[in-house]
C-alpha cells in the first residue's frame, strides 16, 4: 500500500501503485484543486508539485510520488508561508491565488489549478519572468475560456509583491 | 466569501427520500447565511418548480437581512451570477456582501428555461429585477405601517428602512421579515429603480466564484460526490453508426473493482468502485461492432453541403425557402452594376473544446431519481430525464453543478443519460464523466458551413445588389428549446439516440443557424438565402456529424461572410473599409462603435492593401470587421496582424473593440467576456477544424485538435466600452467572436493581398491562397 505525503500530511492510500496520482488526489484525500482534463498529459488542468517540481498527475503514477513531497493547489498558499517562515493559516492564500483573485484572472476556472501551479513553479526558479518567459512557462497549460491576458497580467503582479 | 449557496441540508425545501442525499459532499465556504437562522418555509413546487409569479419563488430574507436569490439561470463560468446578484442587491437597496445564491435546482428554484445566447442578463435578469423591485417595495410598505408614515418618508440603505429627519426610527429588513415569506404575487406593478440612481450594477463587482476556483474549494459537476458513489465510463461505437454486435465480458474478468457491464442498445458503459478501474475496464472491455463508413470524403464536405436535400419543415412559415431577405431584382441590378463581383466562403466543423470534459452524477433509485449537472436547461434536462425513464417529472430532482466552461451544446445533457442507465443498472448513485476522446468525439460541433455571395457597385462605389445562399445544418439539438417554453425531450441527444430512444428531440428550426446572415448595410436590392439541411447528429442525419449551438450558433459564419464581402465590395471600390461601411450603415449605435473604434487605434484612412512600403516575408495590416443592427450588442474591432509570407503564420498583434451591449452590469464582466471571445475567435479562425475518416472524428485529443495557446495569444487586447443605462441590456459572451475571423481575413488583406475565404486560416491554406493569387 503506498504511502504519499500530500501538502506536508502523510497519507496512506488504497490504491494500486501504477493509479494515476491524479484520481488518489481527487477520490482518496478529496483534494480536487486538481481536474481531469485529457488524462494525456496535454492540458495541464491536473497539475500539480513533486518535491516543488510541476507534473502532470494524470500521467503519473502514485507510486511515483512515494518519498517525494506533493503540493496541490489546496495546499500551495500553506507551503508558501512555511517557506517564508510565516505562521501558517488555513486560509493563506498564495501571492499567485490573491493575484488572480485581484485580477479576476478567470473566468470558468477549470484549467484554474494547472495555470496557478505551472506559474508558482515557474516563479519558484524565474522571480521576475518577462512577458515572454511566462508565455513560453505556460506554453502547455490550455485555456478555452479566452483569460490569457487576465492570467498575464495575475502572474507579473504576484512576481511583483513576492519580490 | 463565495456567495453560492448549494448545501442541500441548508435549503427550505422538501426533499426526495432516500439515504445519502443530505450528505453530499459540497465543500462551501464561510459566509453562509441561514445558517442557525430561521429560513423561511417551503413554497408550493408546481410541475416546473416554485411559481413564478410568486415573489418567494424569488427572493427570501434571513433574519440577518442576508438575501437570497432564487435562480433558475446556469452559470457558465461567464460570472452571470455574480451580476444577477448585483441587479437583486441593487433593486432591494442591500449591500453586496449580503447578496447570495441559490443556484438551480428543480426543488427549489424556478425554472428559467435555458441559460444560452448571453441571455442571463439580457433576458434572465429581467424577472430577478423586478422580483427585488417587489420585495424592496414590500418592505417599504411595512416599515411604513410600522412607523405610521406614508412610505415617501422612507429611505433605504443597505437593508435598513429609516424615516426620513427621524434618527431614532429604522428598522431592518431582517427584523422586518426575516426568516418569514412574502406570501405575495409578482404583479409586475412596481417600477425598477431609474437607472442614474444605480449604485451596484454599472461596477466591477469581483466574482463570487473566483475565490473558490482558486483555492481548490469550489465544487464543480465533476467535484460531486454522493455517498455510496460508483464510478462508470462509457464505451463508444468506433464508428459513428455502428452497432453492437457482441460484447466479450471476459475481457475484463481479470480487472478489479468491476460492478457491471451495461448495455442498452448500442449505449455501453462499465461501472466500477474506483475511477481508475472504471477507465481501465471500458479501455480494455472488447465489443465487437458493425462496419459503418458512410462519411463523405472530408476534402468534398462542402461540396456535399450543397448537395443533401433542404430540410423544408425546418423553414419557418414567414421565411418561405429559406429567403431570409428579398428587396428588388438583383438579377438585374447585378446586370446594371458597374462593378459586379463573387465569392464562396468555407468553414469547417469546430468543437466547444470545454477543457474539462463533461460530467454528471446519477441516483436512480425506486422512490425517485436525482441528477447532478452543469446542464444549461435545469428543468428542460429534468423533463428529457424523466421521460427518458419513463416517470412524472416530480420523481426526478435536477440539481445544477457548475461544469467547466461549455460555449454552447457540449456533452453535458448527453453524460446525464449515461449515468441514468448505469445507476438504473446497479441501483447506486454512478458518476459518469467523459474521457477526452468521448468530449471531442460525441460532444456537438459548430456545423461545416458554405456561403455563395455576390454584389454589384455603381459608378459611385455604392453597393446596389447583394445575393448570398448559405447551407448549414441545424445550430440546435438540445433538451429543451431556446425560446422561453417549458418541457423537455432527450430525442436530440447523441447518448439517447445510443440507447435506442426514437421519438424526435425538439426541432427549433434554422433560426439560430441562419441569425445575422442578411446584411445590415444599406445594400440596394438584396436576395439572401439559407439553405436549411435540418438537425444531424451521430446516429440521424445525411450526414452523421453531430451539430449543436456553438457560441452565436450561425452568427460567427454569417458575420464572417458579411464582413469579409463588404471588405471585398470596398476593396472593389478602391474605398478605405472604414469609410466604405460607414456609408452604408444607418443605425445610429453602429455608428457609434466604429467611430469608437477606429478612434482608439488611431485607423489613418486608405484603401486596404495601399501602404505597400513593406518588403521582405514579414508584412503587417490592419483590418475592420463589425457587427451591428437590429436589438442586439453592436460591435466594431480592428485587427491588427503580422503575416510571414514564407512560412504563411498569421499573428494576430493586438485587436481594438468598442462595444456597445446597452446597459452595463459589471464592466469587468463584460470586459472579460470580450477578451474571452476574440482570444476564442482567433483560435477558432486560425487553427481550428474537426478532422474525420468515413467513420468517424479522428481529431479526438489536443495534439489533433489545437486550440490557441499562450505564445500565439495577442499582445494586447484594447477594449472600449460603451455604456448605456438607459437602454436594456443585450448579450455579452457572444458578440465579440462573432466578427474575428472576418476581422483576421481583412487584415491579412491589408498585409499582403490575399483573401481568405476558407477557415482556419493555417499556414497551409494562406500559402494556397498566395498562390492562386499569383
Amino acid at each position: 500500500m503506498p504511502q504519499i505525503t500530500v501538502n506536508g500530511k502523510k497519507h496512506k492510500v488504497a490504491a494500486a501503485p501504477d493509479t494515476p496520482l491524479l484520481y488518489v488526489l481527487r477520490n482518496e484525500l478529496d483534494l480536487h484543486g486538481p481536474k481531469f482534463g485529457c488524462g494525456l498529459g496535454q492540458c495541464g488542468a491536473c497539475t500539480v508539485h513533486l518535491d516543488g517540481d510541476q507534473v502532470r498527475s494524470c500521467s503519473v503514477p502514485v507510486s511515483a510520488a512515494a518519498g517525494k513531497a506533493v503540493t496541490t493547489l489546496e495546499g500551495l498558499g500553506g507551503e508558501y508561508a512555511k517557506a517564508r517562515s510565516v505562521a501558517v493559516l488555513e486560509s493563506h492564500l498564495h501571492p499567485l491565488q490573491q493575484s488572480f483573485i485581484d485580477e479576476q484572472a478567470a473566468q470558468c476556472g477549470y484549467c484554474t489549478n494547472g495555470m496557478i501551479m505551472a506559474a508558482a513553479a515557474l516563479l519558484a526558479k524565474t522571480p521576475q519572468p518577462t512577458d515572454g518567459d511566462i508565455r513560453e512557462a505556460l506554453a502547455d497549460n490550455l485555456c478555452r475560456c479566452g483569460s490569457h491576458l487576465r492570467i498575464l497580467r495575475a502572474i507579473k503582479s504576484a512576481a511583483k509583491h513576492m519580490a | 466569501m463565495d456567495g453560492r449557496l448549494n448545501e442541500p441540508h441548508l435549503g427550505r425545501r422538501h426533499f426526495l427520500k432516500g439515504a445519502g442525499l443530505l450528505a453530499i459532499s459540497f465543500s462551501l465556504s464561510g459566509a453562509m447565511p441561514g445558517l442557525g437562522r430561521a429560513a423561511p418555509a417551503a413554497p408550493k413546487l408546481g410541475p416546473y418548480g416554485p411559481a413564478a409569479d410568486e415573489l418567494d419563488s424569488w427572493i427570501a430574507i434571513d433574519t440577518a437581512g442576508f438575501a437570497t436569490l432564487y435562480t433558475g439561470v446556469c452559470e457558465l463560468g461567464t460570472g452571470s451570477h455574480t451580476a444577477l446578484l448585483q441587479v437583486m442587491a441593487e433593486e432591494l437597496d442591500i449591500a453586496f456582501d449580503h447578496a447570495k445564491l441559490q443556484p438551480p435546482d428543480t426543488n427549489r428554484t424556478p425554472d428559467q428555461f435555458v441559460s444560452s445566447g448571453s441571455r442571463s442578463i439580457a433576458y434572465h435578469a429581467v424577472p430577478i429585477r423586478q422580483a427585488a423591485a417587489e420585495a424592496r417595495h414590500a418592505l417599504v410598505a411595512m416599515a411604513a405601517e410600522k412607523f405610521k408614515v406614508p412610505a415617501e418618508q422612507l429611505v433605504v440603505e443597505n437593508g435598513v428602512v429609516s424615516v426620513t429627519g427621524a434618527p431614532g426610527k429604522h428598522v431592518s429588513y431582517g427584523q422586518l421579515i426575516g426568516g418569514r415569506q412574502f406570501d405575495l404575487k409578482v404583479t409586475g406593478a412596481v417600477k425598477p429603480k431609474d437607472p442614474s440612481l444605480h449604485k451596484i450594477v454599472g461596477t466591477p463587482v469581483h466574482r463570487i466564484d473566483i475565490p473558490g476556483k482558486v483555492t481548490g474549494s469550489f465544487t464543480f459537476a465533476q467535484d460531486v460526490k454522493v455517498p455510496g458513489m460508483l464510478h462508470g465510463r462509457v464505451v463508444r461505437p468506433p464508428a459513428h453508426g455502428a452497432s453492437v454486435i457482441e460484447i466479450d465480458e471476459s475481457s475484463i474478468a481479470h480487472l478489479p473493482g468491476v460492478v457491471k457491464v451495461v448495455r442498452k442498445a448500442d449505449l455501453i458503459g462499465v461501472v466500477c468502485h474506483r475511477e481508475e478501474e472504471a477507465i481501465e475496464a471500458a479501455r480494455q472491455l472488447k465489443v465487437s461492432w458493425s462496419a459503418w463508413a458512410d462519411l463523405p470524403d472530408m476534402k468534398d464536405i462542402h461540396q456535399k453541403l450543397r448537395e443533401v436535400p433542404i430540410y423544408a419543415p425546418g423553414i419557418p412559415a414567414k421565411y418561405p425557402g429559406g429567403v431570409i431577405a428579398k428587396d428588388g431584382d438583383v438579377e438585374s441590378a447585378l446586370t446594371g452594376a458597374a462593378k459586379a463581383i463573387k465569392a464562396t466562403y468555407e468553414s469547417p466543423y469546430h468543437l466547444h473544446g470545454s477543457i474539462g470534459p463533461s460530467c454528471a452524477v446519477a441516483d436512480v433509485r425506486p422512490d425517485g431519481v436525482t441528477i447532478w449537472s452543469a446542464t444549461q436547461t435545469a428543468y428542460g434536462l429534468r423533463e428529457a430525464a424523466a421521460k427518458f425513464l419513463g416517470l412524472a417529472n416530480d420523481k426526478v430532482r435536477l440539481i445544477f453543478a457548475e461544469g467547466a466552461g461549455c460555449y454552447g451544446q457540449n456533452g453535458a445533457d448527453d453524460v446525464v443519460i449515461d449515468a441514468l442507465v448505469l445507476s438504473q443498472a446497479v441501483g447506486k448513485p454512478v458518476r459518469v464523466q467523459w474521457m477526452r476522446a468521448d468530449e471531442t468525439g460525441w460532444e456537438t460541433y459548430k456545423t461545416a458551413r458554405v456561403t455563395d455571395v455576390r454584389g454589384g457597385l455603381d459608378a459611385d462605389g455604392k453597393i446596389v445588389a447583394w445575393e448570398s445562399n448559405a447551407w448549414g445544418f441545424s445550430g440546435y439539438s438540445r433538451p429543451e428549446y431556446h425560446e422561453p417554453k417549458q418541457g423537455g425531450e432527450p430525442g436530440s441527444l447523441v447518448t439517447a439516440q445510443l440507447a435506442g430512444w426514437t421519438t424526435p428531440g425538439l426541432e427549433e428550426g434554422f433560426n439560430g443557424i441562419a441569425l445575422e446572415s442578411a446584411p445590415y448595410y444599406t445594400v440596394g436590392s438584396k436576395h439572401v438565402v439559407f439553405n436549411y439541411l435540418g438537425p444531424a447528429s451521430h446516429r440521424q442525419g445525411p450526414i452523421r456529424m453531430r451539430v449543436g449551438s456553438m457560441r452565436g450558433v450561425g452568427s460567427p459564419d454569417n458575420v464572417f461572410m458579411v464582413e469579409s464581402f463588404i471588405d471585398e465590395l470596398a476593396a472593389a471600390a478602391g474605398a478605405d473599409p472604414v469609410e466604405f461601411r460607414l456609408k452604408h450603415l444607418s443605425d445610429p449605435r453602429t455608428i457609434a462603435v466604429v467611430k469608437a473604434a477606429t478612434e482608439r487605434a488611431g485607423w489613418q484612412p486608405r484603401p486596404a492593401h495601399s501602404a505597400s512600403a513593406e518588403n521582405g516575408d514579414i508584412r503587417t495590416g490592419r483590418g475592420i470587421a463589425l457587427f451591428g443592427g437590429g436589438k442586439e450588442t453592436r460591435i466594431a474591432s480592428i485587427f491588427e496582424v503580422e503575416v510571414n509570407r514564407k512560412s504563411g503564420a498569421i499573428r494576430v498583434k493586438k485587436v481594438t473593440v468598442a462595444h456597445d451591449c446597452g446597459l452595463i452590469v459589471n464592466p469587468d464582466g463584460v470586459r472579460n467576456q470580450i477578451e474571452g471571445g476574440v482570444i476564442q475567435g482567433i483560435s477558432r479562425g486560425l487553427m481550428e477544424e474537426v478532422t474525420f475518416d468515413r467513420s468517424r472524428v479522428t481529431s479526438l485529443d489536443w495534439a489533433s485538435y489545437p486550440i490557441i495557446t499562450f505564445p500565439d495569444v495577442p499582445d494586447e487586447i484594447d477594449i472600449v466600452l460603451l455604456n448605456r443605462p438607459d437602454l436594456p441590456a443585450a448579450g455579452v459572451g457572444e458578440a465579440s467572436t462573432k466578427n474575428v475571423w472576418a476581422g483576421i481575413a481583412n487584415a491579412v488583406f491589408d498585409a499582403t493581398g490575399v483573401r481568405l475565404r476558407r477557415l482556419p486560416f493555417t499556414p497551409e491554406r494562406f500559402k494556397e491562397a498566395l498562390a492562386k493569387q499569383a
